[in-house]
Parts: structure tokens; C-alpha cells; sequence
């Protein structure tokens, strides 16, 4: 280990250098290593939200869903399959869309939703004033509206709001019109859960909803059902299968999502997602590795007559290979680690201010070994060149070198 | 019985400059046996240092042989020639060449770590040798810290760490006043006196009376073999 003192030594001589040449593997890693851990997190926080609804859910969504579409999913076989499927305690069509809530001035987005009663209890929501929406608000086309924590305290500034009214205000091509609704419930602060933020719903009647907003006659894009139970879910997931199926006759035209399918597609795309980030940042990885290679070529420049003399006293060529390989590695493991807490903090400083958009950072022991791991492989890969040419050296021009 | 160290046997050296090639050496043949104190002259650009180099195994002839112990020098592989020049040979520079970020101590210690010496071991003998050149008190010093002949010594001290079987020395009073000139004339004397071979290139005609042969180089080849004292069985 007397060679890792050399090393140590002349990286030292050179603390700036050594430093500043460090730089580009520090940023990298850094980035890769928040990346990675905002991404994890990300992925866990969208994992706990759906699961927190349990394993029950299932989603059909249309694969034609479209205002003109010749056999589109209907709110209707919501209706159909809670009351012809067994093993389906609740389903609910699925209308959604954000527009602007305004009373009095004061006005936030919110996401819209013209669901079925049923869409509380599969939600599981807990409406803490007032009640859910009932079926006589459906019948009677009632501008009925629960809303969630957030819309309340946008508008109103508290939670005590039954019987307030608030307008929806619908832009489209001849200008925009406000929608009056009367709030006949409050939700409690929930957070998100499945697709949603549960605090800035608005949840309309959908007969209300598709009338005066959606203009979809009927037609719903997706519709969320829940099991009696875990156990019947998968009795519900063919009995809707086998209603659909006589339906569209077709089974491209509909997609049936059980929570596993919905986790199995979201890990996916964060799964992808996150390699592309990972690839960009890694792009600062291997200019730090070129920046590193430079600097060796350099370094090997600098100290030939020292390598002649090296050689002249019995140095093998093996022996100054592995120096200056051993310098570059030690070089981009330092600035590996350095990166590394740097990254830490930087993912730190991330989560505390995009903790409103729910971001959170999980640091793996994969993530760290994966670090490591790439900072050393960055010193061998660009540490082989500079090292070789100093070997490869001949003893007598080694010396002769000024 | 002391035997031969080294041999060279019709030994060319031929710099190939692209266009103009130099023939450095046309030739050479001589051998060194056993506790000689080889004195190398020769006007400038004699082929002196080439000849040098190659005794050294720093660099390889273009045609002809050097043996050393036995072993033909051209016929080895990169690490054995490593290993010749760390336990057989010592070089002494006329620059000194230490490394100038060590300590003396640790210069010393270099050959032994490439041998694979032991650090305490490694540290003792250096310690030895240094006092040996009269450094015992200049360990810790770097050599910009110490005067040329002081550097020279510690490169003495240097050459005789895996105890070799010659000590090859390239003009090494070249860089020095007089009097520490004559202070490397003393060690090296006394080196010989102890038994160890020795080959030295020079301009400085105070050596030919300390060496027991003296090899006259004019333009590559050997003019003159002069036996001042017979060593051993020569
Ligand atoms: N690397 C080299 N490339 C080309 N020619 C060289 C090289 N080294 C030496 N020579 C030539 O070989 C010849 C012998 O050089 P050498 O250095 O051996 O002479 P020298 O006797 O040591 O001279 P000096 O007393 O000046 O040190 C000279 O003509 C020199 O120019
Ligand atoms: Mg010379």
C-alpha cells in the first residue's frame, strides 16, 4: 500500500488542480446521485398513493374515448356493471377536467371531476360538512358541489362553507361563461390519492357536469370500480371483462387496470423517465472523465524526467501504470464521494422546496454503490490512455526530458 | 574468485534520426570483472554517455551483445530488465536526478521499495547509507534543502541501496566545485576499496590515477585499454 502514499502525495502537491480536476465528476455525481434519489422517491410516493386506495380498485379506461366515438364507455355501464357484476360493490364513470373557481374576486384552479355517488366510497373520502353527492342531485340536475380542503380555503379562507355558491368559469370559442354551484359538502384534507389531488377537487353530479361543462352525452373516458373485497376482485375484474366484451365485442376497444397493472405501468414510465435523466447528467460525467484524462496527459507530461528516474532506479513499467492509473482513480473516487454528499444536500435543498409538489428523495445503497462505482470505472476508462504513455516511456528520453 | 559482471561484445549503437543516422558506438567490446574501477574518457561526443546507458541497461543496443551475469541483456523482457537495473545496477547522474518532492532519506528508500524491501528494513538501511556519505544529519532534507555535492552523495547512497554489482557513474563531479568533487572522488575510492565495481565517465584527468583500467573512447570506438593496477585475477 506504499503506492497509495505516492499517490496521495502528489495528488496533495496539487490541491488546486487536483481540486479544480475533480470538479466535473463532483458535478456529475452530484446530479446522478439526486436524480436518482428524487426519482426513487418519487416513484415511492406514487406507490403509496395507490396503494393507500387497496388492492380492490379496478380502472377500465376506453382506448377510443372521444366526444364523436361510434361505441365509447358510458356512465351508464358504470350503472350496469355496480348492479349485473358480482363481486363489484361501486363504480363510477369519470369526467375530468381543471378549469378556474372564482367567488368574490378571489379565484384558484381546481380539478373538476362529474362522477356517480358511488365515487366517495370507492374513493374512500371523508367528507367532514355537509354530505356526498346524492342521487336526487344526478336526477334533478342539482348544481350540487362537494369540494375539496384546498378550493375551500381558496375561496371562502375556511371549511364551514355549506350552501356558499361559487362560479366555474367555462372559456370556450364565443368567450367565457361562469357556472354557478352551490357547495353542499367539504372534504377533508387529504392529499393525493390514485390520479388525484383530493384537495383541489370539485366534484360535480355527473348529469350536471356532462350538461353544462362536458358536453359528452353520456360518454365517460374511464370508469373506477371497486371490489366487495380483495378476494373478489379478481371475480369483479372478469366479470367486467365479460360485460364489456359483449358490449364492444372487441377487447382492444377497453383496458381493464387492477392496482398491480396501474403500479406495474407507472413504475414503468418513472423507471424510464429517470434513465433519460440519469443519461443527460451522465453526459457531465463523461466531460469530467475527458477533463480527468486531460489532466493526467498533462500530469504525465510534467513529471516524465521524474518517470526516467523512476525507470533508471528500477521501476517496472507495470509499476508507473499503475501509479498514474491508481492517481486517476483515487482522483475520481474523492471527487465520487465528495459528489456524492453533495448530492445528499442538494437533494435536500430540492425536497425542501418542492415539498408542495410532493417531492421526496430515498437514498438506496444501490444508488451509493452505483456511485462509486461509476466515479471508479470513470478513472480506469479515462485514466488507461495518460497512464499507458507514461509506462511506455523510454528510460534514456524520460531522462533527457527538461 | 571474482568473476566478470559485465560483457559487452561488439556493440553497436545506431541513432536513427530519420534522415541522418549516428553511429554512437561502432563496435565496442570490453569486459568489466569484479572490483575494477573503470575510468571512461573520451572528447565530447566520443560515445561516452551511450555507452554508459547501455552498461546500465537503460537502453538496449542496436547490434551486439551485453551479458551481465551471464545473461544476455538483449534476450530479457521488459520486467527483468526492471529488475537488473533496480538490484544490479546503480547509476550515478551528472545532474544527480533525485526526486525533488522526497526527503534524502526517502530518496534512498525508493530502490529498496521497488524491491520489495520491507519499510523498516528499508528506512534502517537508508539511514545506514546517508551516514555512510557523511548525510546522517541531512535525512529529513529535500534536495533543494542540499548543496550538489550533498545531492550527489544522497544519489550515491541511492545507487548502493540493492547493494549492485556496479556502480555506474556519468561525469558525477560534471556539476560540482572542486572540493566537493574530490569528497565524491573519496567515496567512490573507498566504495572501491570495499570491494565494489565501479564505472565512471569523465572529463576530470584527477581520476585516471584511482582507476585500475582506463577505457579511452574516440568516436564510437575504443582507442585505448590502459591497465593501471590488475584487480583480482586480471
Ligand atoms: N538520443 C540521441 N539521439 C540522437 N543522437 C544521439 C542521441 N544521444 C546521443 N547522440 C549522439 O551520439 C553521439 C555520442 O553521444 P554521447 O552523449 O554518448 O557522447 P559523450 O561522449 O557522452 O559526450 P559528452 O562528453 O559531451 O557528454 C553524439 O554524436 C550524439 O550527438
Ligand atoms: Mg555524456
Amino acid at each position: 500500500m506504499e503506492i497509495l502514499r505516492e499517490t496521495f502525495r502528489s495528488l496533495f502537491d496539487n490541491k488546486l488542480r487536483t481540486f479544480l480536476s475533480m470538479l466535473g465528476i463532483i458535478i456529475g455525481v452530484a446530479a446522478v446521485m439526486t436524480i436518482i434519489a428524487i426519482g426513487d422517491g418519487a416513484r415511492e410516493e406514487i406507490n403509496r398513493t395507490v396503494s393507500s386506495l387497496g388492492s380492490n380498485i379496478i380502472m377500465v379506461t376506453s382506448s377510443i374515448f372521444s366526444r364523436f366515438a361510434s361505441d365509447p364507455l358510458e356512465f351508464k355501464d358504470a350503472i350496469n356493471i355496480t348492479t349485473m357484476v358480482p363481486g363489484v360493490a361501486n363504480a363510477t364513470g369519470l369526467l375530468a377536467s381543471s378549469y378556474v373557481v372564482e367567488i368574490h374576486g378571489k379565484n384558484t384552479t381546481a380539478t373538476v371531476l362529474g362522477v356517480l355517488p358511488g365515487f366517495f366510497e370507492i374513493m374512500n373520502l371523508d367528507v367532514v360538512y355537509g354530505r356526498p353527492i346524492n342521487e336526487e342531485d344526478s336526477e334533478e340536475l342539482r348544481s350540487s358541489a362537494v369540494i375539496g380542503y384546498n378550493i375551500a380555503d381558496k375561496l371562502f379562507g375556511r371549511q364551514e362553507v355549506i350552501g356558499e355558491r361559487f362560479n366555474i368559469i367555462q372559456t370556450g370559442s364565443s368567450g367565457s361563461r361562469k357556472i354557478t354551484f352551490e357547495v353542499v359538502g367539504v372534504l377533508k384534507k387529504t392529499g393525493s390519492r390514485l390520479l388525484f389531488n383530493i384537495d383541489d377537487l370539485v366534484i360535480l353530479p355527473h348529469t350536471v357536469a356532462d350538461h353544462r361543462l362536458f358536453h359528452a352525452s353520456g360518454r365517460t373516458g374511464q370508469i373506477l370500480v371497486s371490489a366487495i373485497d380483495e378476494k373478489s376482485a379478481d371475480l369483479a375484474r372478469m366479470g367486467i371483462d365479460f360485460y364489456l366484451y359483449r358490449k364492444f365485442e372487441d377487447s382492444k376497444k377497453y383496458t381493464i387496470l387492477s392496482q398491480d397493472a396501474i403500479l406495474d405501468a407507472v413504475n414503468q414510465i418513472t423507471g424510464i423517465f429517470n434513465v433519460i435523466l440519469v443519461g443527460i447528467a451522465s453526459i457531465s460525467l463523461v466531460v469530467g472523465g475527458i477533463g480527468i484524462m486531460n489532466i493526467m496527459l498533462v500530469t504525465v507530461k510534467e513529471r516524465t524526467r521524474e518517470i526516467g528516474i523512476k525507470m533508471a532506479i528500477g521501476a517496472s513499467r507495470r509499476r508507473i501504470l499503475l501509479e498514474f492509473l491508481l492517481e486517476s482513480v483515487v482522483l475520481t473516487v474523492i471527487a465520487g464521494i465528495i459528489g456524492m454528499i453533495l448530492g445528499v444536500f442538494l437533494s435536500g435543498i430540492i425536497v425542501h422546496f418542492g415539498k408542495a409538489f410532493g417531492l421526496s428523495a430515498v437514498f438506496t445503497v444501490k444508488s451509493i454503490l452505483l456511485s462509486f462505482g461509476v466515479s471508479a470505472a470513470i478513472g480506469l476508462f479515462f485514466g488507461i490512455y495518460p497512464a499507458n504513455q507514461a509506462s511506455k516511456l523510454s528510460p534514456v528520453e524520460a531522462l533527457r526530458y527538461e | 574468485m571474482p568473476g566478470t559482471v559485465l560483457e559487452l561484445r561488439e556493440v553497436w549503437k545506431i541513432y536513427d534520426m530519420g534522415e541522418v543516422k549516428v553511429e554512437a558506438l561502432k563496435g565496442v567490446t570490453f569486459n568489466i570483472e569484479e572490483g575494477e574501477f573503470i575510468i571512461i574518457i573520451g572528447p565530447s561526443g566520443s560515445g561516452k554517455s551511450t555507452l554508459l546507458q547501455i552498461l546500465g541497461c537503460l537502453d538496449l543496443p542496436t547490434k551486439g551483445e551485453v551479458i551481465i551475469e551471464g545473461i544476455e541483456v538483449s534476450k530479457m523482457k521488459g520486467p527483468q530488465l526492471a529488475k537488473i537495473r533496480n538490484q544490479k545496477i546503480g547509476f550515478v547522474f551528472q545532474g544527480f536526478n533525485l526526486l525533488p518532492k522526497y526527503t534524502a532519506l526517502e530518496n534512498v528508500e525508493l530502490p529498496m521499495l521497488y524491491a520489495g524491501v520491507p519499510a523498516k528494513k528499508r528506512r534502517e538501511r537508508a539511514k545506514e547509507l546517508l551516514e555512510m556519505v557523511g548525510l546522517g544529519d541531512r535525512l529529513n532534507h529535500k534536495p533543494t534543502q542540499l548543496s550538489g555535492g550533498q545531492q550527489q552523495r544522497v544519489a550515491i547512497a541511492r545507487a548502493l541501496a540493492n547493494d549492485p554489482a556496479i556502480i555506474l557513474a556519468d561525469e558525477p563531479t560534471g556539476n560540482l566545485d572542486t572540493k566537493s568533487g574530490e569528497e565524491i572522488f573519496r567515496i567512490f575510492e573507498e566504495l572501491n576499496e570495499n570491494g565494489v565495481t565501479l564505472g565512471v565517465v569523465t572529463h576530470d584527468l584527477r581520476w585516471l590515477e584511482k582507476g585500475s583500467k582506463i577505457i579511452k573512447l574516440l568516436d564510437g570506438r575504443i582507442e585505448d585499454i590502459e591497465v593501471v593496477r590488475h584487480v583480482g585475477n586480471t
